[in-house]
């Protein structure tokens, strides 16, 4: 009995570890994806950004494995009967972002756009306000699994940087084609504007869920 | 000993068995319907706490029955029993979580109108006043804790997984006090009609001696036991999902509130305890858990706004409160009849 204590009690334990780790993960690669971008205006495709684009790939592999082990104990050690199905899907909808963070940043490192000087300003500011957006993603999660009373107040942040990201990738795409650049340069430089407010997005698309969960973890 | 005896306890045996279909779900229904304990593992607790209940602090309760109607003679009793044991059978069989002491206690009152005993309606009314008391008091435990818990849930800040793990601890210690309390409640419904005939003596076991009494209740509570192990699923699939769908949190507070209420209404000790120091204390009457369990939901149900309530399902309950006792007097009545006069066996003495 007491065994079978200790186990139950160690297992949850490792359980909350692992979610925990999963958020982190969120926010790393936020980071990470942040300071790459940076890197690409300064350097384009130097080995400081390769370096941080393996990064970035290797958080996504990470996150994959952290994600298969929460999936995993949840439906082998029964935990969460009633709410599994929600957590399961929160998962994956927050490792979609990560791995948009890596699509993303991948798509950099293949393609080399050449980005104007002048349009620099404007693409930090869309990545700062995308990755504030995830990172308010990652903290309202977690508090959906500690402290359902503040999802609300991080979710409303959540939409509010989503929306600047959608204001601010507009701006841009629309002095992109305003532009004297050539039109395969405009497009390609549009699509990439597009992937990365599309992590905003999914962002959007996860708070949407994460509130009804919450209404449903409710007691 | 005379092998009669236990022919005509077969009746009550059979009313455990249904006992045990029907009230398992109250206890365990909430926590299995919301998978949260695996139905084998309540199956085992249930009946260990029950026989434990029944046989440690089923006497009280008891008592009441006895004063309702002194079922006096070995056939009457197997009648009162059959009757009340057919009736929660046909209710169980239609998945609508009847009362098991309102069966009873409509077949003692068809007892008594054969028999032509005075019905005392002091009892009686203690016993169908509890019928409004039980879910009311049930209901208003069930709103209190579920105020305390969204305060503890507030403030506490317990991450999800491991609110999971005390949720589901919690649910086996609830039901496991709610078997006690249901062994030592309810019991009376099976055995009570027999203690008066009941042959057996007091029993040096070692470690405990068991009164002829306390046997009569370990048998009834075996009994009770078996209906849980082999037909309380159906039943526990309508309470757990149908009434109300519930979380497994709202799931341990309906059973800490059944189990609370059953407990107040079978304690002799609190009873002993209350009186002694002037308070008042509530009278010890078998109640129905089913009751219990329905006025735990509706009181949390209208804490969230009613709107989750199934009120149909409900409306399908009540109608089974009332149709219990009278269809119970009604076959235990007419039974008695074809006893008497087909089987020439003796239904009472006067």
């Amino acid at each position: 009995m007491f065994h079978v204590r200790i186990s139950l009690f160690s297992q949850t334990k490792a359980l909350e570890n692992k979610i925990d780790l999963f958020h982190d993960k969120i926010i790393d690669v936020a980071m990470t994806f942040k300071k790459a971008i940076r890197v690409f205006l300064e350097e384009q495709r130097s080995a400081e950004y390769k370096k941080l684009s393996k990064q970035i790939k290797q958080i996504e592999h990470d996150a994959d494995a952290i994600r298969r082990d929460i999936e995993n104990k949840l439906y082998v050690e029964n935990l969460l009967p009633d709410l599994r199905g929600d957590v399961l899907h929160l998962v994956e909808k927050l490792d979609k972002i990560i791995n948009k963070y890596d699509e993303v940043a991948h798509t950099f490192y293949i393609e080399r756009p050449e980005i104007p000087s002048e349009y620099h300003m404007r693409l930090l500011e869309l990545c700062e306000q995308v990755t504030d957006c995830t990172e308010n993603m990652a903290i309202a999660s977690r508090a959906f699994f500690r402290d359902i009373s503040t999802v609300r107040d991080y979710s409303q942040k959540v939409y509010f940087m989503e929306h600047e990201s959608d204001i601010t990738s507009a701006h841009l795409r629309e002095a992109i084609f305003d532009s004297e650049l050539p039109l395969a340069n405009k497009i390609q430089l549009s699509s990439l504007i597009c992937k990365v407010a599309d992590v905003a997005d999914i962002a959007e698309d996860c708070i949407d869920e994460l509130l009804i969960f919450t209404i449903k973890r409710d007691i | 000993m005379d092998i009669a005896f236990f022919i005509f306890l077969s009746s009550g045996l059979f009313l455990g068995w249904s006992l045990g279909a029907n009230d398992a779900a109250n206890i365990f229904g909430t926590a299995v319907g919301t998978r949260m304990v695996k139905f084998r593992t309540a199956a085992v607790i249930a009946s260990f706490f029950i026989i434990l209940g029944a046989v440690y602090a089923g006497a009280g309760a008891s008592k009441t029955l006895g004063d309702l109607g002194n079922v006096n003679a070995i056939a009457g009793a197997f009648m009162v029993a059959f009757s009340a044991a057919l009736t929660v059978y046909w209710m169980v069989g239609s998945g609508i979580p009847v009362s098991t002491s309102q069966a009873i206690v409509g077949a003692i009152v068809g007892w008594n109108l054969y028999s032509g005993k005075t019905t005392d309606i002091g009892v009686l009314s203690k016993i169908v006043s509890t019928w409004a008391i039980c879910p009311a008091l049930s209901g208003v435990i069930a709103i209190f804790l579920y105020y305390i818990i969204k305060i503890v849930l507030k403030h506490s800040k317990i991450h999800l997984v491991r609110q999971d793990c005390y949720t589901r601890i919690g649910l086996i210690l609830a039901g496991a006090f709610g078997a006690y309390a249901l062994g030592a409640n309810n019991i009376a419904n099976v055995m009570g009609v027999f203690v008066d005939s009941s042959p057996f003596r007091p029993v040096d076991m070692g470690l405990f001696k068991l009164n002829g009494t306390q046997i009569l209740f370990l048998i009834g509570g075996i009994s009770i036991s078996v209906g849980v192990f082999t037909y309380s699923q159906k039943v526990i699939n309508t309470v757990g999902n149908n009434l109300m769908s519930m979380s497994p949190l709202v799931a341990w507070i309906v059973v800490v509130s059944q189990s609370l209420v059953l407990f107040l209404f079978a304690s002799q000790g609190l009873q002993h305890f209350l009186t002694s120091n002037g308070l008042p204390s509530l009278p010890l009457v078998p109640v129905s858990s089913s009751q219990a369990v329905i006025g735990a939901v509706i009181g949390i149900g209208i804490m969230k706004g009613g709107t989750c309530v199934r009120w149909s399902t409900l409306g399908r309950i009540a109608l089974g409160w009332i149709t219990t006792p009278v269809i119970a007097s009604v076959i235990c009545f007419i039974s008695l009849f074809f006893l008497e006069n087909v089987f020439n066996q003796t239904v009472f003495l006067p």
